[in-house]
């Protein structure tokens, strides 16, 4: 049983960056690219996102979700370079289907910013401990009965899908067939989902008393086991990322 | 001064027409070692929840009467005040584990962050519960890769480190394997041995007629009798209460060795000195 | 007749490590417990004989179908499962309800199916709950409603997986019962348990698994006469055994009666040679 967190645990100078330098690193490499609207600098961030990625180590756990992504953006290709109207320059075609130049310039951008997003994004999320982003927040003035519910679903659904394949199980036993057409799978959804209700109705109730016996409804303000990661160049990356928005506020502007 | 003290307690839970508890008195001392046993049905899950304050905090529904525990009326006080004063553990480890902390340790930690407890506090205690669970060497794995008797070792060390005065525990050990049961007991053992004021719900009589100083016998939400083992296993009709007394007890019921006053030995090591006395002499 | 045959067996779920290390074993009609540490490979077994996992190497012959040939549900008619958890099953508001899901869906004729419906809610002892919605019972009667939602089926081999887990003094003197009564009728039980005494008063054969092997596999008397085997699997004999150990009876003691029995008729033998 294991979590699904993305989370990859391992030592880098990106791992030791504080969670709240990583969200405006974040925010700062998304917006800057969108308010200059240079694709340069989308190209640039987005190397900059990959390269602190690769640092961290963090590469291996990036390309499941790259390649999830990649489906996604071959089509935007295919659609906004051979099915928008107005375009003129054919570059190539296959069979039928004309490609046009404009359209895949124009898709080469939305690419860009799809991909400096998706690192940026990315790089928070495979370089952060589930557990420091949520109390970070949680110092921050987020409930903590919010704050439990974000950790515990990467561990919680890890086990309804046990519990499911269980269930799977049991039905099968008693002569459900699971497998075949259409109509003999959707006559097997009821017995397969009724109990994964139930089980996790039950289960939620037991977890709650569990929680309730160790004060978790308790009106005082907590405090943590883990440590508050501490980041030592905080200040300063922090002024730089604020400049470099700026910078970028005044490049549009002149 | 009683550590417990109940008084004509009644509880009827929402939507349910009998009385689950119905009027119970009684009193338990600091420090004892309390079994709980009976039919399922009679009421000892709900004497459970009502003594940890799970009712009438959590289950709503009709209440009447009253608990005190060291000084706190239980119907009166926030269930967080009163899990300083009762922990409880339940039957199945699996859902007393947060499911938000990866490790051991940060799962220990949970119920203390929620009271305010100071970081190096919290070192302190959860060091000590480890240390007196056996389960010090489990420190950073996480709980759900644990067996069940590790795991439940885990869920009554993260109510220890609250440093209850009393633990309720409801068949812990029904879904373990005999040495996850052995495991837990001991652990148990320990804790009873510290001076902690244990009240466990049991279906394993031999296991309560080893280590309880006092065994409750509850039927339809009332308390049949309410002895020390050796009397409670000698009563006669425990069978139509729906519980078999321990087989040492069947063993010399059956060879009629009582003592002077009728008591029957519960115990293995009681019984094995009671049954060489006669069959030794002849 | 063998209605099981286990010949070789090895099984692992990722390739990594053998859960199952070389299992030959036959099974007749005598009941039969398994029981053995957690993690042990018992439940892993078991999935296997009922065809939900399929032998990496090795073959296991149900009622001579080999389970790689078949599907589960196929299988149904012949072995069925009663899981650990009643949950993981119950999906019916009514407990009758529950209970015909599984002779329907292996096309027992309609009148046969509610036959046999009544028959297993009368075994278990739940014939005045069969509209009660089975989430309104305790988890010891959803156990006893799962267990009849096999029988329904009327397989000639019944797989129970801790089938005491919860229940009281009553509740395994009838799970006792109807295992007795299964095996008298010829039909073959199998169960994993963890209560020693339970195994010692029940089942006429046990099997002791250890780190997916097969330790001992004997009459449940001379299983239980190997103390030092059952130390190192981490089991502890029947308290009546220990009894009659401590007290130096070179027989091992299943049941309390057989014990007082015997010492009684040694009391008697005395004092007539007295």
């Amino acid at each position: 049983m294991t979590s699904i967190s993305l989370y990859v645990d391992k030592k880098s100078i990106v791992h030791d960056v504080d969670f709240l330098t990583k969200l405006i690193y974040c925010c700062v490499f998304i917006v800057a690219p969108i308010i200059t609207g240079a694709v340069i600098l989308g190209t640039f961030s987005f190397l900059v996102s990959l390269i602190l990625i690769i640092s961290a180590g963090a590469l291996k756990k990036l390309m499941p979700i790259a390649a999830l992504s990649l489906f996604v953006l071959l089509s935007v290709i295919i659609i906004q370079s051979a099915f928008i109207q107005g375009y003129h320059d054919v570059l190539f075609t296959i069979g039928p289907v004309h490609f046009y130049r404009e359209g895949l310039i124009h898709a080469s951008s939305i690419v860009v910013r799809f991909l400096d997003i998706l690192l940026a994004f990315s790089l928070i999320v495979l370089t952060t401990h589930p557990a420091d982003m949520v109390e970070t927040l949680q110092r921050k003035g987020l409930s903590h009965r919010i704050g439990y519910v974000i950790l515990s679903v990467f561990q919680i659904i890890p086990q309804m899908a046990q519990t499911m394949k269980t269930i799977s199980d049991a039905q099968r036993s008693r002569g459900l067939e699971t497998e075949g057409n259409i109509f003999i799978r959707a006559k097997a959804f009821l017995p397969l989902i009724g109990p994964v209700v139930i089980n996790s109705l039950i289960g939620t109730r037991e977890r709650a008393m569990a929680l309730e016996a160790r004060a978790f409804s308790a009106e005082v303000k907590h405090t943590y086991f883990r440590d508050e990661p501490v980041y030592r160049y905080k200040t300063p990356v922090r002024l730089i990322l604020l400049l470099l928005l700026i910078v970028s506020i005044a490049w549009r502007l002149l | 001064m009683s550590k417990i003290i109940v008084k004509s307690l009644k509880y009827k839970y929402p939507l349910t027409e009998a009385l689950a508890l119905n009027g119970l008195t009684f009193q338990i001392e600091r420090g004892e070692f309390i079994g709980i046993i009976g039919r399922n049905g009679a009421g000892k899950s709900t004497l459970c929840a009502a003594l940890s304050g799970l009712v009438p905090h959590f289950f709503k529904g009709a209440y009447g009467g009253s608990i005190l525990i060291d000084g706190i009326n239980v119907k009166e006080s926030k269930l967080s005040d009163i899990a300083r004063k009762v922990g409880i553990v339940f039957q199945n480890p699996f859902t007393q584990m947060t499911g938000a902390k990866d490790s051991v340790t940060e799962e220990l930690a949970f119920g203390m962050e929620n009271l305010a407890i100071p970081k190096t506090e919290m070192v302190r205690r959860i060091d000590d519960a480890l240390r007196l669970l056996e389960i010090e060497n489990l420190r950073d794995k996480n709980p759900f890769e644990l067996s069940g008797g590790q795991m439940q070792r885990v869920a009554i060390a993260s109510i220890l480190v609250m440093l209850p005065e009393v633990i309720v525990l409801d068949e812990p050990t029904s879904q373990l394997d005999p040495q996850g049961t052995e495991e837990v007991f001991k652990a148990i053992k320990r804790l009873s041995n510290q001076g902690m004021t244990i009240i466990m719900v049991e279906h394993k009589t031999e296991k309560i007629a080893e280590y309880a100083d006092r065994v409750m016998l509850l039927d339809q939400g009332q308390i049949v009798a309410f002895d020390p083992p050796a009397k409670l296993f000698s009563l006669s009709n425990l069978e139509e209460r729906g519980v078999r007394p321990p087989v040492f007890t069947r063993v010399a019921k059956g060879l009629d060795i009582h003592d002077q006053v009728g008591l029957y030995p519960v115990t293995l090591e009681s019984t094995v000195n009671e049954v060489q006395k006669v069959y030794e002499s002849h | 007749m063998n209605l099981i045959e286990v010949r070789n067996l090895h099984f692992s779920y990722q390739n990594d490590h053998d859960v199952l290390k070389g299992i030959d074993l036959t099974f007749d009609h005598r009941s039969t417990a398994i029981i053995g540490q957690n993690g042990a490979g018992k439940t892993t077994f078991v999935k296997l004989l009922k065809g939900l996992l399929k032998p990496v190497t090795g073959d296991i012959l149900v009622n001579g179908i080999n389970t790689k040939e078949t599907s589960v549900a196929k299988l149904a008619a012949q072995i069925g499962l009663v899981f650990q958890n009643p949950g993981d099953q119950i999906f019916k508001s009514k407990v009758y309800d529950e209970i015909i899901v599984g002779p329907r869906n292996i096309g027992m004729p309609a009148d046969e199916a509610e036959n046999m419906t009544k028959r297993a809610l009368e075994a278990v002892g739940l014939g005045s709950k069969i509209n009660h919605n089975p989430y309104d019972l305790s988890f010891a009667e959803r156990k006893l409603v799962s267990i009849a939602s096999i029988l329904a089926m009327d397989p000639r081999i019944v797989i129970l997986d801790e089938p005491t887990i919860a229940q009281d003094d009553p509740g395994k003197q009838l799970i006792k019962d109807l295992i007795k009564k299964l095996e008298s009728e010829g039909k073959l039980v199998i169960s994993i348990l963890h209560d020693m005494d339970f195994v010692s008063e029940t089942f006429t054969r046990t099997i002791v698994f250890q780190h997916g092997r097969v330790m001992i596999d004997d009459d449940t008397k001379s299983v239980f006469s190997q103390t030092d085997v059952l130390r190192e699997a981490y089991l502890e004999p029947p308290h009546i055994t220990q009894l009659g150990n401590r007290l130096g009876y070179s027989e091992t003691y299943l049941t309390a009666e057989q014990f007082v029995n015997d010492l009684l008729m040694e009391k008697k033998l005395k004092s007539n040679i007295n």
